[in-house]
């Protein structure tokens, strides 16, 4: 009878501590950031009011951050894919950038209804992601070659194929632009090849976030319950167990990493033909960092397909409302320290409660000595 | 054990350190008191040689030379040879533990606790081990405390016993006092067969099996043909073997750790590949180095380190028994999870595996458990080689107990058990026919009629028959 209760009350009093901490954490970040946007002469009021307005509250805003909230779950359902095999794909920007090269590549090329052509644009996003992990995925079980390197480093050669891509008509270049044109540009996708939005209560968004968080919610549901997640697990945690039971560790890190790719190239061809970045059409510079902040987002949803969706939201608030600092007159990089800010308090907590866990131990042992 | 060296601080009571009332706060405080410990886990950098880890914890600047000579004099002084430049990656547990060994002697302790020190060592080593350790406490007057629950090593050893059970002194002796059966009855509050007097009965129990088993087939059910296996630096550690195992019999591969063992364990699933030879299941050559293709022939394999290659600790118990059938708890790729929590919990109460449930992780159970995992899983994927590597390394009375009763039924069902074990006794107790190995070679194999301790011993040593 008394051990239940006192069980009970002990769950209880932790989730309370849980729960501080993160609340405290936040709090922190908060005071922290506060004091940063003192510092640069604004107030901090009105700078918060500023994120809030362009993210969510002024009207028509939070069908935008939707938008931006498409492509990072994109790029960290993905990110979770590899990591639960264990390899550690952050080349999710360059993947990304490909993915978006080879949909708008196909996207004025190919003939057809515009439907068909969208499914096409969108295909030929996921092969090009997937091509460009798939370079370092192959690198890392042919030649042993370290895939955060490779990942890594593909990056920058993405970007400068691309902007290769952008100079050349018969690539990438709008056949309308001249060379020596400053804005290098591709042709704008034909309107029927675009993705249809929805309205709703005065906001639009894509219907790719749809498709998004069933992506989501499948990939998680696959991870926790099919072969194949179940596989994927294995080899993550015990490569000789995964070889002695038949599971191959090559073939499942390829298949991982190309998964892998493929979302940050879909996160690309969602970007191309959303209409929430660079208004269909592909630029210089058009990955905007989404598959450096899609890896955070992995980040503080600690590898959990659910939380991909809440997190991707809040950090696509940050991008979105940094919009509306311009109009406080102040420099919108300091959402970027605010967003490094929320990424420490999200991890803090963990680390703090294993540090505690152990001192609270050890000196329980020693007021016993 | 823990308490002496700091590591956990007790709840009430003293210790005494040469009469004097001490706390023993950290495992720095154990140092300062003359305590020193030999671990049965190893804490080794693997990457640093020998006298690079003996020096591990020094402070100040660190003199190759010095601690190469001391480890050199060390290793003279106690009779533990071992090459101070030798990387700990390379090297068999055996000496592994010598490092651990001159690790601790190098910090001239009057304590020494040994954690269940021969589990890894072979009869000689377990031999010059005590007598060194003899020597430590008759002309340096150091105690040693030998933590063990092996009976022989401890009526030949020591010159006082103290058993514990669940954290309990039961019962006091003076070695000289008692016989194994008191303190096997002590240590397991129940009367256990002891060893000993069951390998007589055992062989001829074993040979009626045999015979009632496999009518009519003859074929070897498996068989290594010429195999070689060559280290990618070039050294031969698997030379010209040649061996076959019957169905129904348990063959006891005999030899000092290190002389190959591992490679075949390995081999027979599936983690290295022969640079020659065959190997044969039934009469069919299987290629080992595809994934599974062991395991799909029929070999089942209990792993010396199961962590290492046995299970998976950060998945649940179910996840774990799964492993061999992976596709039958599964319809067109979704796990059924209903009928995996079904036959998991079958086998949980089947083998007595004390855990929470299907769903425990399995860094959550004891070795002991985790080791009946392994055993409920290999055994129940129908094999037609179970190969037992090392298996009671760690496990106390009750649970050898068990695992052997389990082998002895396994052989009996028509199973070819393949029995690699750095101790004699369980060979002895355990196996038909016993093949011993030195430096990757058959050095000798005969009945177990025919085998006694001496003959292995020579062979174990590389005389040949």
């Amino acid at each position: 009878m008394s051990a239940q209760p006192t069980a009970e009350r002990g769950a209880r009093s932790r989730l309370m501590e849980v729960v501080l901490l993160y609340a405290g954490c936040a709090l922190g970040a908060l005071v922290i950031s506060g004091l940063i946007v003192e510092a640069v002469g604004a107030d901090w009021s009105t700078v918060g009011g500023a994120l809030l307005n362009g993210s969510v509250l002024k009207p028509g805003r939070w069908g935008g951050t939707i938008g931006v909230t498409i492509p990072l779950a994109m790029v960290a359902i993905g990110t979770i894919i590899s990591t639960k095999v264990g390899l550690v794909n952050i080349g999710q920007e360059g993947q990304l950038l490909v993915g978006a090269a080879f949909a708008t590549y196909f996207s004025t090329r190919v003939p057809g209804p515009g439907p068909f052509v969208l499914i096409v644009v969108l295909a030929a996003g996921v092969v090009g992601g997937a091509l460009w992990s798939g370079l370092a995925g192959g690198l890392r079980y042919w030649r042993k070659v370290p895939e955060v390197l490779t990942t890594l480093l593909l990056v920058s050669v993405a970007s400068n194929l691309v902007g290769y891509g952008l100079k050349h008509h018969w690539l990438l270049l709008d056949a309308e632009a001249k060379l020596g044109n400053r804005n290098l540009v591709s042709e704008q996708l034909p309107p029927d090849t675009r993705l249809p939005r929805i309205t709703m209560w005065g906001n639009d968004f894509p219907i790719s976030a749809v498709l998004a968080v069933c992506l989501v919610l499948l990939v998680g549901w696959m991870l926790s319950r099919t072969l194949w997640g179940y596989r994927l697990t294995v080899v993550g945690h015990n490569r000789k167990v995964a070889r002695r039971f038949g599971i191959s560790e090559s073939a499942q890190g390829m298949i991982a990493m190309l998964a892998s790719g493929g979302f940050a190239g879909l996160a690309g061809a969602f970007m191309l033909t959303g209409g929430d970045f660079a208004n269909y059409r592909m630029v210089s510079g058009f990955s905007v960092s989404i598959g450096w902040v899609g890896l955070l987002v992995a980040l503080v949803a600690n590898n959990r397909a659910l939380a991909v969706i809440p997190m991707a939201f809040v950090f696509a608030s940050l991008r979105t409302g940094s919009g509306f600092l311009a109009s406080t007159g102040i420099e919108r990089r300091v959402t970027d320290v605010v967003q490094g800010l929320i990424v420490l308090a999200l991890l803090l907590p963990p680390a703090i409660m294993f540090i505690g866990e152990r001192r609270r131990a050890l000196a329980a042992a020693r007021s016993r000595v | 054990m823990k308490m002496l060296i700091g590591l956990v601080v007790p709840d009430s009571g003293s210790i005494f350190v040469d009469g004097a009332s001490v706390r023993i706060a950290d495992p720095v405080a154990a140092a300062s008191l003359g305590i020193g410990m030999v671990h049965q886990h190893f804490s080794l950098v693997e990457a640093l040689t020998v006298w690079e880890n003996v020096a591990l914890g020094d402070s100040g600047r660190l003199s190759q030379t010095g601690v190469r000579n001391a480890v050199g004099e060390l290793s003279e002084r106690y009779g533990l040879r071992i090459d101070p430049d030798a990387r700990v990656a390379d090297l068999p547990v055996g000496l592994r533990q010598r490092v651990e060994i001159l690790k601790c002697l190098r910090r001239e302790p009057d304590i020494l606790i040994f954690d269940e020190p021969t589990s890894v060592l072979t009869p000689e080593e377990s031999e010059d081990l005590f007598h060194s350790l003899r020597g430590v406490v008759e002309q340096e007057g150091r105690s040693v405390a030998l933590v063990s629950h092996k009976l022989t090593e401890m009526l030949e050893v020591t010159d006082r016993v103290t058993i514990m059970r669940n954290g309990l002194v039961v019962d006091r002796y003076m070695t000289a006092d008692a016989d194994a059966g008191m303190l096997a009855r002590a240590m397991v509050g129940r009367d256990v067969r002891l060893r000993s007097t069951e390998v007589s009965e055992a062989i001829p129990d074993m040979h009626a099996g045999d015979d009632g088993a496999t009518p009519g087939v003859d074929g070897p059910v498996l068989e290594f043909r010429k195999i070689e296996v060559r280290e990618p630096g070039g050294s031969m550690e698997l030379d010209d073997l040649t061996f076959s195992l019957k169905p129904g019999e348990i063959l006891g591969l005999a030899g000092v750790e290190g002389n190959g063992q591992r490679v075949i364990a390995d081999l027979l699933s599936g983690l290295r590949r022969p640079s020659s030879g065959e190997i044969l299941v039934d009469g069919v050559e299987v290629d080992v180095s595809q994934a599974g293709a062991a395991l799909r022939a029929g070999i089942a394999v209990i792993p010396e380190d199961r962590h290492d290659s046995g299970i998976v600790l950060e998945m649940s118990v179910a996840e774990n028994l799964m492993l061999s059938d992976q596709s039958g708890m599964a319809t067109r790729g979704i796990i059924n999870g209903a009928a995996l929590a079904v036959a998991a919990s079958d086998l949980i109460d089947r083998f007595s595996i004390m855990c929470t449930g299907p769903d425990a992780l399995m860094w959550t159970l004891s070795g002991g458990n985790q080791q009946r995992v392994v055993l409920a899983r290999e055994i129940t994927a129908d094999p037609a080689v179970l190969v037992a590597a090392q298996p009671t390394r760690g496990l106390d009375v009750g649970a050898i107990e068990y695992m052997t009763d389990q082998l002895r039924r396994v052989a009996r069902s028509g199973v070819g058990i393949l029995l690699i074990s750095s101790e004699l006794d369980e060979i002895l107790e355990l196996a038909d026919r016993i093949v011993v190995v030195f430096m990757g070679q058959v050095t000798g194999e005969m009945a177990r009629s025919e085998a006694n301790r001496e003959k292995i011993g020579r062979l174990m040593g590389g005389d040949l028959l």
